[in-house]
């Protein structure tokens, strides 16, 4: 049985029966649509987080929303590869990679190329390079369970657990995501409102200096609009800080 | 370090935690000599074990299980192959065990960890010696379609006793294990049972019964540290890497010997010591077996 | 990177705050395009775009596939971008890899619009053949030859420049498309059907350095940034994508700031790369 696994069958996932593709979630000229989990369009899903989930990791975090589950682990300041050649700042080295499990259909479990990028760089600003020189700081995350959203709360998560590994940042960085669908803007989407997104913003940011660390717009998307979205993650973002922040008093608190 | 009898006296001077950086021996040998660990438990026993089923939405049946601060998310997602030709009725069992970079600061992205592909051979011995699980049970039709039932393991803290973690976490998994009710379509293709469609219960589901793996013979296992003569039951990963001689027994419910594992390692053990082991062993099994109870009926009444 | 003394710092970053820079333009102001089409003839679509000294190559082919399951009615297209090594010594062995993949994700996400293919400069539609069957699938490859700052606007405009030079053959289907089989369906090697390429959007790279923001920084300049911000715009005036580069955080104003002038400048530049187009067309067919 296991044994046999090297000369793996072609397998499939059984699909539902019935053939008739789902009936959209929303109409074109709907505006009052309900979400497929009730919440109103600038509604966020309840977001929970926990620091300290690793102990073998000198900082890590766990983040849920909704169905999205992300843990992930900071190692470092630590000694550089061997190869890499002598920097007065330090390095930040991510990664990103999904469970097996983590989608609907049964992935390969690989590592995420695109997300590791969008992480390094969403994060590369807030730290504090130069307090780490010669040494590299590892942030690693996992995707336990994927429901929409992925990498605002992988970056999000990101940023808790560097806290918690007392890395120093210049302010926390917070991530969240509206997807445009129709005439409507809906924050924070779950997997089945990005199939059908007609386009996406995704910011994060540092919200207590109120800089903006990364953008990713894509879609076709008016000023007006553009507006209306980043005023909505903004807002979103600075909620999401305050979370993340009361979740680090409480873990120094119960230490105490 | 060059003098190894220097610690002894230094250890009054130093503050703890050098100590235990610096003389990780010593330090692990001066509590030993108590009957005591550094984490405060007696020889024999195990650390707190807790098991959480159902934990992946997405999956068929899955479980999340700590063993001390050890944790494990066990996950199996149910797909459908052609048997193969010289087992026409029966399923199959992939397992896989994971060490992501994220559970432990040894493993790094692109490298995997060396103990990963050890312990995913271990599990998919255990369990098919085992003979817990009847493979016939994963059969759709004879031939024509049975169960791949893909079993992944991820670790994600890693600290000593991996393969009693990871064993129980897809014992457990295997136990929430829900097998979806499916039918034929004209195509000859397996797929899932909706149901919200009234008419198309005509049509019957070609696993009516089968709803449930039943678990015969469970498989559990405790690792035990040798060093000298000192016995420690489910060590952590820094005793791991100080003292190095594991012996894992793996016993079933009703206390037979499926497999015992002892990779090497400078202490020669003798037999009564082996047996010693064996006898921690079933003690523990007792424990995880109510510990996997309690979990299950926990379920049951939600 | 580009190696530069101290002084030479300070004269890059004192002219671009005196709108004066290093090769005598102004901030906003663009270098000399050119464009050449048609200059690899396997392909379906090609050309060639270089601004100053960056040169960079993509070409179209187009291969008959199938339509994902998600979207039965619509083609697929892929970007994919390579960093030649002789465009700059860092790029040898592994070290273009990097550079590569970001590329090709910013041109992605700039290029081919929201999951539902709203915003997406290509129609993904006009690329099916039969529906949930057949369908043309875009392989777009870029080539960086050689690299002098900027490098994803001159990718978008060469991928714009290359599509706009891509014949299609005309399909036509054989066998009874409602059967279960894939249909069999004959190629025409005469026929072309052109894209539609008035919707693809232009890539403008805002890159800031110091309090100012520059467009078609050079290499020199782009070593000088503090952040760059990709905004990609079509015909209509509306954003298609945005991607960040570098580090450093922005003011969300500036953001919208650079938004209204980057829609201001791609006016501007779409109409020049169009005239461009085609003029390369007219010359390629005389």
């Amino acid at each position: 049985m296991a044994g046999k696994a090297g000369t793996t069958p072609t397998t499939y996932s059984p699909s539902p029966t019935t053939k008739k593709t789902k009936a959209p979630l929303f109409k074109d000229d709907d505006v009052d649509w309900v979400r497929p989990d009730g919440r109103g369009f600038p509604q966020c899903r309840p977001a929970f987080f926990r620091s300290g989930a690793v102990n073998a990791a000198s900082g890590s975090a766990y983040a849920e929303f909704g169905n999205t589950k992300v843990i992930v682990s900071v190692f470092g300041p630590r000694e550089s590869k061997k190869a890499m050649m002598y920097s007065d700042v330090g390095r930040l080295n991510c990664n990103v990679s999904y469970t097996t499990f983590a989608t609907p259909t049964r992935g390969q479990g690989s590592d995420h190329k695109e997300f590791t990028a969008m992480l390094h760089k969403a994060l590369e600003g807030a730290i504090m390079m130069e307090t780490f020189p010669k040494t590299t700081v590892d942030v690693f995350a996992l995707v336990l369970e994927s429901g929409g959203s992925d990498l605002p709360v992988v970056i999000s998560c990101a940023s808790l657990a560097l806290a918690d590994a007392g890395i120093m940042m210049y302010d926390l960085v917070a991530a969240v995501s509206v997807s445009c669908l129709g005439k409507n803007l809906v924050i924070d989407p779950i997997l089945e409102e990005e199939n059908c997104q007609d386009g996406s913003l995704m910011i994060t940011c540092m919200p207590s200096r109120y800089e903006i660390t990364q953008l990713t717009v894509t879609g076709d998307w008016s000023t007006p609009k553009i507006n209306e979205g980043m005023q909505l993650c903004l807002d979103a973002c600075a909620k999401l800080a305050k979370i993340m922040r009361s979740c680090l008093k409480a873990a120094t608190d119960s230490q105490e | 370090m060059g003098f190894p009898n220097a610690s002894g006296d230094l250890s009054s001077e130093m503050e703890v935690d050098a100590f235990r950086r610096l003389f990780p021996l010593q330090f692990h040998e001066r509590h030993l000599a108590e009957s005591i660990r550094p984490d405060g438990r007696p020889f024999g026993r195990a650390r707190d074990t807790s098991i959480a089923l159902g934990a992946v939405a997405s999956a068929n049946g899955s479980a999340l299980v700590k063993i001390g601060s050890t944790t494990m998310l066990a996950a199996i997602k149910m797909e459908v192959m052609t048997p193969l030709l010289e087992s026409p009725d029966e399923g199959c069992i992939a397992i896989d065990f994971h060490m992501p970079p994220i559970c432990s600061p040894i493993v790094r992205p692109g490298r995997p960890a060396e103990a990963a592909p050890v312990v995913s051979k271990q599990l998919s011995d255990t369990i098919a010696s085992s003979g817990m699980i009847d493979l016939k049970e994963l059969s759709l039709v004879s031939g024509k379609a049975a169960w791949m039932a893909y079993l992944d393991i991820y670790c994600l803290n890693a600290d000593g006793a991996l393969f009693d973690t990871a064993l129980l976490s897809a014992v457990a998994a295997l136990s929430h294990l829900q097998i979806p009710a499916v039918s034929l379509n004209d195509d000859g293709k397996v797929v899932l049972m909706s149901e919200e469609d009234g008419e198309m219960v005509a049509k019957e589901p070609v696993n009516k019964e089968k709803r449930k793996l039943t678990l015969k013979s469970i498989p559990f296992s405790l690792t035990c540290l040798l060093h000298k003569n000192y016995i420690l039951a489910d060590p952590t990963a820094e005793e791991e890497s100080v003292m190095e001689t594991l012996v894992t027994i793996v016993l079933d419910s009703s206390s037979q010997l499926i497999s015992l594992y002892k990779p090497g390692g400078s202490v020669l053990a003798y037999t009564s010591a082996i047996q010693d082991c064996v006898a921690l062993t079933r003690q523990r099994v007792k424990e995880l077996q109510s510990v996997l109870d309690e979990a299950n009926s926990a379920m049951e009444v939600e | 990177m580009v190696g530069l003394s101290l002084g030479e710092k300070h004269f890059i970053q004192g002219g671009i705050a005196q709108d004066l820079r290093c090769d005598g333009r102004k901030r906003l102001t663009y270098r000399p395009i050119y464009v050449e089409t048609g200059i690899i003839p396997q392909a379906n679509g090609s050309a060639r775009v270089r601004m100053g000294a960056t040169d960079v190559i993509a070409s179209v082919k187009a291969e008959l596939g199938r339509p994902s399951s998600l979207h039965p009615d619509k083609g697929k297209v892929s970007i994919h971008i390579d960093c030649s090594p002789t465009a700059e010594p860092s790029f040898e062995g592994r070290g273009g890899e990097e550079l590569s993949s970001e590329l090709s994700v910013a041109l992605q996400l700039c290029l081919l619009g929201g999951k539902s293919g709203a915003g997406s400069g290509i129609d993904l539609r006009s690329l099916v053949v039969v529906e949930g069957k057949v369908c043309w699938d875009l392989y777009i490859d870029g080539l960086v030859v050689s690299s002098d700052g900027n490098l994803l606007d001159c990718l978008g405009a060469a991928i714009k420049a290359a599509l706009s030079n891509t014949g299609i053959p005309r399909v036509q289907v054989t066998a009874d498309p409602s059967s279960d089989e894939q249909p069999e369906v004959d190629i025409s090697d005469e026929e072309f059907l052109q894209l539609d390429t008035s919707g693809i959007p232009v890539i403008v790279t805002l890159t800031k350095v110091g309090r100012h923001y520059i467009v078609d920084a050079t290499g020199e300049e782009e070593s000088q940034m503090s952040s760059a911000v990709s905004i990609s715009v079509n015909r209509q005036g509306h954003i298609c994508g945005i991607t960040k580069r570098g580090g450093a955080g922005l003011d969300p104003s500036i953001i919208l700031d650079m938004i209204s002038v980057a829609k201001h400048v791609s006016e501007q530049l779409i109409n020049k790369l169009d005239s461009e187009i085609a003029a390369a067309e007219a010359e390629e067919e005389s």
